[in-house]
């Protein structure tokens, strides 16, 4: 892993496109901000890791027949 | 199984796309039936998808991958389980996406299917936005959005308030 020493305000480059510059450094948070081609999303790690899981867990559900004539659960009696 | 259509204007040059899915076998769809994902689906990739179902009334509707065989994932209209359900993104994340109006923007969950419906779940945190024939998974801003949010709970006793 590439490691840069960098101060509130100064930025990195990943290839021409992206721009990572460091925002405020306050105690043990940094905030960054990243400039990116609309190509490209950006996600919290932790956010897409869950999300990367629950897609993978979907998709490898063995069930392959849907229910189609579902109790609807906010049916009012 | 019938490919729901979505409209995608100017694209009648397209040709029918038949695989052969792991789970259905061989399907046909339409070319405007399939939904482009640019950026894929968060971790899967996958970039042409196309939506699955029996008829337009079905709760449940397969995104299968027209790239993958075995990329399948059963995705239902949130609103039709969670009444109160919102999603909220930044005007960046719109603007990225072209998102301009709700109203003209198709919204899926992914669910986790199982044998009992008590154990079926959808993914509340990442909704799939469709516009005009392309399709994102976004990251609902709102907070505490459950990443597996139980379906059927409604059919279990309900709960009694705590005093």
């Amino acid at each position: 892993m590439l490691i840069i020493t960098r101060r509130p305000g100064e930025k990195i480059m990943v290839g021409d496109d992206v721009v990572v510059e460091v925002i405020e450094v306050s105690g043990s948070s940094v905030r960054i901000g990243i400039a990116a081609p609309k190509s490209i999303p950006v996600y919290r790690e932790e956010i897409w890791e869950a999300v990367k899981a629950e897609n993978q867990a979907a998709a490898a559900v063995e069930v392959d027949e849907l229910p189609d004539d579902l109790p609807t659960p906010t049916r009012k009696r | 199984m019938h490919g729901v259509t979505h409209h995608n204007e100017g694209d009648d040059a397209r040709m029918d796309v038949t695989l052969q899915s792991s789970r259905f076998g061989e399907i046909t769809v339409s070319p405007d039936a399939i939904i482009d994902f640019p950026s894929g689906l968060i971790g899967l990739g996958g970039h042409r998808f196309a939506l699955l179902a029996r008829s337009e009334e079905s709760a449940f509707a397969w995104l299968h991958s027209l790239d993958d065989p075995e990329l399948a994932i059963p995705v239902t209209d949130p609103w039709r389980f969670f009444d109160d359900y919102e999603i909220e993104i930044s005007d960046e994340e719109a603007d990225r996406i072209g998102v301009t109006d709700p109203q003209d923007t198709s919204v899926y969950v992914t669910v986790r299917a199982a044998a009992a419906l008590e154990d079926f779940s959808a993914n509340l945190r990442a909704p799939i936005l469709v516009v005009g024939g392309t399709g994102h998974q976004v990251i609902n801003q709102v907070p505490d959005a459950p990443v597996r949010a139980p379906m059927f709970t409604g059919l279990q006793e309900t709960p009694t308030k705590a005093a």
